[in-house]
C-alpha cells in the first residue's frame, strides 16, 4: 500500500474545489495549477501549492496537456494525480504515464478506461457478458452506405454515436434513410473535433427513455459494489440538467437487477475507483446497457447525500490500495436528493451560452441544501470553459419534499452578472409532469411548450422599470433639451449610474 | 424652460410580444393591481447589487441592454424587452403603420458568438420551419440554427469557416 501525501489537481473550477476539500480532510496537500484565462480563480485559494502555467495562447491548454502534467506533478513531488472530470479524466494515456512515471492516477486501470472508453470494444464487452443492449452495429462502421445496412437491418429511428464518445457529442437521430448522409456527416465531424475520432457505430435509437444511471465503487482486491442509481432524465441534447436520486422510476426489485447488472459490467473490465454504469430505461421497464463512464461525475452529490458516502475519499483510498469497508449490503439509500446545475446559459435563447462577470453571487445556507461551486462574485465565466457556476442540491425525507425544499431554496439563490439557468428549474418544479416523476429524456423537447414561466405580476414590474429608465433619462428636470421623442443611445454602464442616483 | 416640454401625462411601455402597459405621470413608487396600489422599491446595496423590493421579497434586477427608447430588464433573472412610448409617438406609430403592410422579412442572428461550420442553405432556396440553415460551433458543440419560419433565403451573411458574434445576421428569410 502507498499512502498519497500530496495530489495534483489535474482540473479547475467546482471539481477541483471538491477534490481539495476531501484531500485536505484526510491530510493531504493539494496543488492545483493556474492558467493564464482565470489567474484569479477561487479553486486557487484551496491549494496548498499553486503552479503557475507558463502557456503561451497558442498550445493546448494545460488540463489537457498529459506531458506537462506529469511533468507538473513531478516538480511538485506530488505522488498522485487526480483528474476530476471532463479534460483527461477517461484518458488511457494519461493514466498510463502516469503510472510509467510513479504517479498515482486517482481513478481505474488504464486498460479499463481504454475498454468502457471506446464505446464499440465497451459493446463488445457487454455482449460477451449477455448484458442487455440496444441493437446495432458489431463495430464502427465506414461510411454512410454500411450505415444505411445497417440501420436496414435494426429498423429506424437509429442513433449514430461516436466511438469514443459520451456527453452527448458526435451523437446524431436518424428517422429515415433519406437523412443518414447529412447526419453521418454531422457526427462524424462533430466526434472528430471533440474526440480526435472521426469512427462512429450505430445503435437501435430506444424512443422516450429515462435515463438511470447507477454509480459503482471497486477496489484493487476485486471487490465492487454499486452505491443506488441516479435519475438522469432532465436533459437537453444530452445534456443533463438536473439529477436526482434515487429515481422515482425504480423500485427494490429492478434496483437489485440493474444494480447487479452494473456490477457485473465493471467486473468484466476489473474495474476499481469511482464509475458510473449508464442504462437507457423504456417504457415496459426493459434496460440497456448504454456506457460506462470511468470517473467521478458531475451529479455525483445526489448518491453521496443519500447514502453519506464521500466518493472522492473512496477514490482515494482505492487509489492507495486500501480495501473497501463497505459491503453491498451496507448501503442504505435515505431519503431524496435533487442536483440542479445552475449555468450561464441563456434560457430564453434556448440554453445559449451567457458568459460574463458574475458581481454578485449567494446561495441559501441552510441544514439539507449543499452548494457545489467554484465561482465567487468578481469570478467570470469564460467562454473557453464550461459554464457551470454551481450545483444546488437541495434534501428531503422523500421525493415530494425534495422537490418542495428546491423550490424553495431557488428562490433564495441570488447571481447577479449573467444570465443563469434559474429560471427554467423554478417552473420546472411548478411542472406537474416533473412533479409526478414520469418524465424521460425527452421532456424537454417534447412536453415544455417554454423554458421558463415568469410570476404573475412580474411583467408589470419590469415595465415600469423600463417606464422609470425612460423618465430619469428623459423627462429628469436637471436636464433640459433632451428631445424624447427620439430617444438616445444609451449605454448600459451609463444608465447603471443613473440607475444608483434613483 | 419647462413650458419647451409638451405636456405628458402618460408613457406606455409595449412588451416585445405586443402587451401595453401604461402608467400615469409624474411616476410613482407603487404599481396598481386591481384596485389596489402597491409599494415598490428600486435599491441598490453592496450585498445584492440593485433589486426590487416587491411584497417583502426581494428580486435581482439587472439592464442588460438598451437602444434608444428600447430597454431590456432582467427581473428575478428573467429578461424583458420593452419600448416605452409617449402618447404622441404612439400616435405617430399608429398612422405609419396603416400605411404599409406588415414586414414579411425574418432576419436570422447568432443567438451566441461561435465559428460557423456549415451553412446548409443557399440563396433563393425554399426552407421549411425547423430545417438546418447553418451549424455553428460555440462552448464545443455543434448547434444546427433551424429557420422558425416557412420561406425563402432572400440573403446569407456568413460563410464556413467564419467567426460570427452574437446577433450576426446569419440569413434573412423572406417568410411565405
Amino acid at each position: 500500500m502507498k499512502k498519497i501525501k500530496r495530489i495534483l489537481i489535474a482540473n479547475r473550477g467546482e471539481i477541483a474545489i471538491r477534490i481539495m476539500r476531501t484531500a485536505k480532510a484526510m491530510g493531504i496537500k493539494c496543488v492545483a495549477v493556474r492558467t493564464a484565462v482565470e489567474p484569479n480563480a477561487m479553486y486557487l485559494s484551496m491549494a496548498d501549492i499553486i503552479h503557475d502555467d507558463d502557456e503561451d495562447a497558442s498550445e493546448i491548454p494545460v488540463f489537457l496537456d498529459v506531458e506537462k502534467l506529469i511533468s507538473v506533478a513531478l516538480a511538485t513531488k506530488c505522488d498522485a494525480v487526480h483528474p476530476g472530470y471532463g479534460f483527461l479524466a477517461e484518458n488511457a494515456y494519461f493514466a498510463d504515464r502516469c503510472q510509467v512515471n510513479g504517479i498515482i492516477f486517482i481513478g481505474p486501470s488504464h486498460d479499463a478506461i481504454y475498454k468502457m472508453g471506446n464505446k464499440t470494444v465497451a459493446r463488445q464487452i457487454a455482449l460477451k457478458h449477455k448484458i442487455p443492449m440496444a441493437m446495432g452495429s458489431p463495430g464502427s462502421i465506414a461510411d454512410e452506405d454500411e450505415a444505411l445496412v445497417h440501420a436496414t437491418r435494426i429498423g429506424y429511428p437509429v442513433i449514430i454515436k461516436a466511438a469514443s464518445g459520451g456527453g452527448g457529442r458526435g451523437m446524431r437521430i436518424v428517422r429515415h434513410a433519406s437523412e443518414m448522409e447529412k447526419m453521418f456527416t454531422l457526427a462524424s465531424r462533430e466526434a472528430e473535433k471533440a474526440f480526435n475520432d472521426p469512427s462512429v457505430f450505430i445503435e437501435k435509437y430506444i424512443e422516450n427513455p429515462k435515463h438511470i444511471e447507477f454509480q459503482i465503487l471497486g477496489d484493487q482486491h476485486g471487490n465492487i459494489i454499486h452505491l443506488g442509481e441516479r435519475e438522469c432524465s432532465i436533459q437537453r441534447k444530452h445534456q443533463k440538467l438536473l439529477e436526482e436520486a434515487p429515481s422515482p422510476a425504480l423500485d427494490e426489485e429492478l434496483r437489485k437487477t440493474m444494480g447487479d447488472t452494473a456490477v457485473q459490467i465493471a467486473r468484466a473490465v476489473s474495474y476499481y475507483s469511482a464509475g458510473t454504469v449508464e442504462f437507457l430505461l423504456d417504457s415496459d421497464r426493459n434496460f440497456y446497457f448504454m456506457e460506462m463512464n470511468t470517473r467521478i461525475q458531475v451529479e455525483h452529490p445526489v448518491t453521496e447525500m443519500i447514502t453519506g458516502i464521500d466518493l472522492i475519499e473512496q477514490q482515494i483510498r482505492i487509489a492507495m490500495g486500501e480495501e473497501l469497508k463497505i459491503r453491498q449490503e451496507d448501503v442504505r439509500l435515505t431519503g431524496w436528493a435533487i442536483e440542479c446545475r445552475i449555468n450561464a446559459e441563456d434560457v430564453q435563447a434556448g440554453f445559449a451560452p451567457s458568459p460574463g462577470r458574475i458581481e454578485k453571487i449567494s446561495f441559501p445556507e441552510e441544514p439539507g441544501i449543499r452548494v457545489d461551486t467554484g465561482v465567487r462574485a468578481g469570478s467570470s465565466i469564460v467562454a473557453s470553459y464550461d459554464s457551470m457556476i454551481a450545483k444546488l442540491i437541495v434534501t428531503g425525507k422523500d421525493r415530494h419534499e425534495a422537490v418542495v425544499n428546491t423550490k424553495k431554496a431557488l428562490d433564495k439563490v441570488w447571481i447577479k452578472g449573467t444570465k443563469t439557468t434559474l429560471p427554467f428549474f423554478r417552473m420546472l418544479m411548478r411542472n406537474h409532469l416533473f412533479q409526478e416523476g414520469t418524465f424521460t429524456t425527452a421532456f424537454i423537447e417534447k412536453d415544455l411548450d417554454k423554458y421558463y414561466k415568469h410570476g404573475e405580476y412580474e411583467e408589470m414590474i419590469a415595465a415600469w422599470l423600463a417606464t422609470k429608465l425612460f423618465v430619469e433619462e428623459n423627462l429628469d428636470d436637471k436636464k433640459n433639451n433632451i428631445s424624447f421623442d427620439q430617444g438616445r443611445e444609451i449605454t448600459p454602464w451609463l444608465l447603471r449610474k443613473r440607475l444608483t442616483q434613483f | 424652460m419647462n413650458a419647451e416640454k409638451p405636456e405628458l401625462k402618460k408613457l406606455f411601455a409595449l412588451s416585445s410580444d405586443g402587451r401595453k402597459y401604461s402608467f400615469t405621470l409624474p411616476l410613482k413608487n407603487v404599481i396598481r393591481i386591481g384596485k389596489r396600489d402597491y409599494n415598490i422599491e428600486l435599491r441598490e446595496d453592496e450585498k445584492y447589487g440593485i433589486h426590487v423590493l416587491w411584497k417583502n421579497r426581494r428580486y435581482p434586477v439587472e439592464i442588460v441592454r438598451t437602444k434608444q427608447n428600447r430597454y431590456e430588464i432582467l427581473f428575478n433573472d428573467i429578461s424583458h424587452v420593452f419600448t416605452v412610448e409617449t402618447p404622441f409617438a404612439m400616435q405617430r406609430k399608429k398612422v405609419l403603420h396603416s400605411g404599409k403592410g406588415k414586414s414579411d422579412k425574418l432576419v436570422v442572428r447568432a443567438p451566441m458568438p461561435g465559428k460557423i461550420i456549415d451553412v446548409i442553405v443557399r440563396e433563393n432556396s425554399q426552407v421549411l420551419r425547423g430545417e438546418a440553415l447553418v451549424i455553428l460551433e460555440a462552448m464545443k458543440m455543434q448547434n444546427e440554427i433551424q429557420s422558425v419560419v416557412n420561406g425563402t433565403i432572400t440573403k446569407i451573411g456568413v460563410k464556413p469557416g467564419q467567426n460570427v458574434m452574437k446577433d450576426d445576421i446569419l440569413a434573412e428569410i423572406t417568410v411565405k
